[in-house]
């Protein structure tokens, strides 16, 4: 089975000039945790997770003090959370994004996945363009499909 | 970029053409091009300095300006080890919660004020310094920093300013603050005994002398952090902002923290009470410690090593320090001390005074590992003139260190807490917003250590 076969092709995206909380809004509507980011000309950006959101609100230096318990919010917190509507998409987002093409196999999707620790991949068309989107849940369904387990959803 | 490189080879070759006018043969001008060419490299390309480490030690050996066996002897694996097994002590000490431990003792003084803050946040900057090393104090003091300047709503470039001050002249006052601390100690037979008896008393002054400069310079910022703190109240909130749970294996953290020190402290004792060669123990101890952790903490021991040891940086020390010893190799070093010396008419005192201030306004610009490697076969050449080299070694460790408080390149602290500064409260200090308060500190404490080197017959 190849990716084409089991991609979303009506890739919903966002566009690096919204802002943030907007963005965030949607993440929620539409209860997934991160979305590709498309420019004008259809060229993938970047990917925009809830992690960036989150790594942007908490302190950048709290991964190198090491052990400890925050008992209160810091006052940091909460303003930069009403600071995202004036943030655009483009400013949070990780712009290394790790990308499929149409022809790669399921196990090599897999691979990518687990690898390089992304839980979906935008997947390109031969013109660099976003031909659609493969997420985890994709990739396992379509190896119980292969596997003929039938999966009740 | 292309700019920055023609004008690197210009000042190498500059440099090569100075060398051969004031004597040096062939073999030393080369050495001296291929070093200036990796200084200058780190200076004008940071990102690439271990690139231009690489090839210029590939150059070094291809056209025998060294050998291989030389080389290996002069790029000091000692102090490379000596920095791993610190490395891993301090990824345990972070695991442990022991740096939010102190980040929680700053922002949990009470009956708090402008003065009193200065006061611990100096005094903890320069203390964590001294015990584990510059760059990774600075983040700790910091995020405490930000913490409170935040609670208060004030304006936090003063405080973030006086708490790098305070760790550049910290890493002064033992062997563990800077590893040109160790690079020294190494090199000069100075042991941890002598910098805990010499050099952290003069850490000590020059801390005063620079919170006396800085309670002046920032008056206004400290009349605005008391108005705050009157209008906000006290800092209940900090108090209990973080908490570090007390957990048997802290307690054991600390305590291995505890001996280690304590052990680095009798190191000198121990060589002669084992009849070992000067500086064995002090290198030992951090190595057999950092063995013990990896016992105890075994699951981790690959993640100690892999993440908590920065090798890309120690790599970039292990190939400059062969390139500084190829300097010596040749013999150039040796005909610049002699220049050196010449030029001073011989006197001490003005010998003091020109590797001081040389070696701080040197690393005011320049990364004071680079400098201090340059500076060091230089030194070790005064030797052969039967010079007293003692005050000649506190001049290069305090000018290497207090010279980086006068730009905000000065030093890696500098650059870490602008870094966090930045990207935490989008602000961006200006050039001249530093340089003129660094200036007068890295000035003021610089004539101090002067005046001590001078003066003090210890340090003779």
């Amino acid at each position: 089975m190849k990716v084409k076969e089991i991609m979303t092709k009506d890739v919903i995206s966002l566009n690096p000039e919204d802002n943030v909380t907007a963005a965030l809004t949607l993440l929620f509507k539409m209860q997934i945790s991160g979305l590709p980011v498309i420019d004008a000309q259809g060229k993938l950006v970047g990917m925009f997770t809830e992690k960036d959101v989150l790594s942007y609100i908490l302190p950048s230096y709290i991964e190198k003090v090491g052990r400890f318990i925050y008992e209160e919010n810091p006052k940091s917190t909460k303003k930069k959370f009403m600071e995202l509507d004036k943030i655009k998409v483009v400013q949070l987002m990780r712009k290394d994004v790790v990308t499929t093409s149409e022809e790669t196999t399921l196990s090599e999707v897999a691979r990518i996945m687990l690898t390089q620790k992304v839980r979906r991949a935008p997947v390109l068309d031969k013109s660099g363009k976003v031909a659609g989107i493969v997420a985890r849940c994709d990739v396992l369904k379509a190896f119980a499909c292969e596997a003929e387990i039938p999966l009740k959803i | 970029m292309l700019k920055k490189f023609i004008f690197l080879i210009a000042i190498s070759l500059g440099l090569v053409l100075l060398s051969m006018r004031i004597g040096l043969n062939a073999f030393q001008a080369r050495a001296i091009g291929i070093f200036s060419v990796s200084i200058l490299g780190t200076l004008f390309f940071w990102e690439f300095r271990l690139s231009f480490a690489f090839l210029g030690t590939a150059v070094l050996l291809a056209s025998r300006t060294i050998d291989l066996e030389h080389l290996i002897k002069y790029s000091s694996l000692e102090i490379i080890l000596f920095l791993v097994g610190m490395m891993v002590i301090i990824g345990l000490l972070k695991e442990e919660g022991f740096f939010a431990w102190i980040v929680s003792l700053i922002i949990r003084v009470k009956n708090l004020t402008a003065k009193k803050f200065v006061f611990v946040v100096s005094l903890i900057s320069m203390l964590l310094a001294c015990a584990v090393d510059e760059v990774t104090s600075i983040i700790f003091i910091v995020a405490a920093v930000l913490e409170i300047c935040d609670y208060f709503e004030v304006d936090p470039v003063p405080y973030i300013i006086i708490s790098v001050l305070a760790t550049n002249i910290g890493s002064a006052g033992t062997v563990l603050g800077n590893p040109i601390g160790i690079l020294i100690a190494t090199k000069s037979g100075l042991t941890f005994e002598d910098f805990i008896l010499k050099a952290f008393p003069l850490a000590v002054i020059c801390l005063l002398a620079t919170i006396a400069v800085v309670l002046v310079w920032y008056k206004k910022s400290l009349q605005k952090l008391d108005q705050q703190i009157k209008e906000l109240g006290s800092n209940e909130m900090l108090i209990k902002l973080i908490s570090v749970p007390a957990e048997k294996s802290t307690k054991k953290a600390l305590s291995i923290f505890a001996l280690t020190l304590l052990a680095l402290a009798f190191s000198h004792r121990l060589d002669i009470f084992w009849k070992l060669e000067p500086n064995t123990v002090l290198l030992v101890v951090p190595l057999v410690t950092a063995a013990l952790i990896m016992i105890w903490k075994h699951t981790k021991a690959r993640e100690f090593i892999e993440k908590d040891v920065e090798w890309w940086t120690l790599l970039f020390f292990l190939l400059l320090f062969a390139q500084a010893g190829t300097l010596k190799y040749t013999g150039a070093t040796d005909v610049l001390a002699k220049r050196i010396v010449g030029a001073t008419g011989n006197n001490p005192h003005i010998l003091t005074a020109v590797v001081l201030w040389l070696s701080a306004i040197g690393s005011s610009i320049l990364d004071n590992v680079v400098l201090v490697a340059a500076f060091i076969p230089i030194i070790q050449g005064f030797q052969t003139l039967n010079l007293n080299l003692q005050p000649l070694w506190w001049a290069l460790l305090f000018g290497g260190c207090l010279g980086g408080n006068i730009t905000l390149v000065g030093s890696t602290a500098n650059i870490v807490a602008l870094g966090i500064l930045e990207k935490e409260r989008k602000i961006r200090v200006t050039f001249f917003r530093w340089f003129w308060v660094g200036l007068v500190v890295g000035v003021v404490t610089t004539a101090v250590i002067w005046l001590a080197l001078v003066v003090l017959p210890i340090y003779h």
